[in-house]
């Protein structure tokens, strides 16, 4: 009876059974050991062994799978996906389903050390509606502010009634920096 | 630079069951087995209420249609679902998650059968309907039946 076709709303809610009865530390405890170490570590191996490559590999096969709305983008020196059409965000956001506080912060969650580990740092930003960038680049690449607008099929290039909807979270380096309005 | 851009009707991803198998193996080995069980029974009283409603209010037939529409949603396997005299039966040739993840290569936590049991039994409970098991490991009959055994 837990399957996949219904696995977005048992995973958001099961942030929030894990927030509710252990507290908020046990959420990212569970995106680091189960999600980011044990479940996906087939992206693990990927982008271990083959960097950029192994992203595009990784992601080209999940996207689709998740019949994602993105793109990628690749340049010598980074990685990037701009995602217009979160699969999962918009499966809650279709059905009402909003268990946990901020369902978005688990990519980062489980994502995060998988590029600590491979050597990579991530430029991220996402809106909570289902529209994100990420650009990841080599460890020692790091930059002074958001990477640059990569043109149209840039994420921040939608119209502002989307793109600057509902609050932001923002990574610089996979720092977080000040939350927009 | 190269981009590429993605857009399709609505299939299951089965990489989802490995995210499951390691939900259990992080409950189970942090907090405990009865953590792990009032995990599922939590899910089934608050997660799937919704469900319990629906067979609550459309009987066995409404079982049979979510139970056959949620099997075919879920990638690979080979299932059945049928409404007989005994009430709603799950036959389960071949387990969708249990094969994703063997063909996966993951070592499957021991007691991953355990929670169609729990789950499936809460959800029964809730529509004043019975449920039994037999079996496991990747084969198995699931029943729904009404509250004395009869469709």
């Amino acid at each position: 009876m837990i399957g996949v076709k219904d696995f977005i709303g048992y995973y958001d809610w099961t942030f929030e059974y894990l927030r509710s009865n252990y507290g908020e530390q046990a959420v990212q405890d569970y995106w680091l050991r189960a999600i980011s170490i044990d479940s996906q570590r087939h992206a693990r191996a990927l982008i271990e062994a083959k960097g950029f490559n192994g992203m595009e590999e990784y992601w080209g096969h999940t996207l689709a799978m998740e019949e994602a709305g993105y793109t990628f983008d690749r340049g010598e020196d980074y990685f990037r996906i701009d995602m217009f059409a979160c699969p999962s965000k918009g499966h809650l956001i279709q059905r009402g389903l909003a268990a946990y506080h901020d369902y978005c912060e688990h990519c980062m969650g489980w994502i995060k050390p998988v590029m600590d580990d491979a050597g990579f740092v991530i430029n991220h930003e996402h809106n909570h509606a289902g529209q994100c960038y990420w650009e990841m680049r080599r460890a020692w690449d790091l930059l002074a502010e958001p990477p640059p607008n990569r043109g149209p099929h840039d994420v921040r290039s939608l119209p502002p009634e989307v793109w600057q909807q509902e609050q932001h979270h923002r990574y610089v380096n996979s720092e977080g920096i000040e939350e927009e309005p | 630079m190269g981009w590429s851009a993605y857009g399709r009707p609505l299939v299951s991803a089965g990489d989802f069951y490995f995210a499951i198998n390691a939900t259990f193996r992080f409950i189970h080995d942090t907090y405990g087995k009865d953590a792990l069980v009032d995990y599922w029974r939590s899910m089934a009283r608050e997660y799937h209420a919704g469900v319990a409603e629906r067979f609550r209010g459309g009987g066995l037939e409404e079982v049979r249609r979510y139970l056959a529409d949620y099997f075919a949603h879920e990638p690979g396997g080979d299932v059945s679902v049928s409404l007989t005299e005994r009430g709603v039966e799950l036959d389960v040739h071949d387990c969708p998650a249990i094969r994703w993840l063997k063909d996966g290569g993951r070592e499957i936590v021991p007691y991953y059968c355990e929670h169609c049991h729990y789950v499936s039994t809460a959800i029964a409970e809730q529509a004043e309907m019975s449920f039994t098991l037999q079996g496991g490991g990747g084969a198995c009959r699931q029943v729904f039946s009404s509250n004395g055994g009869t469709a």
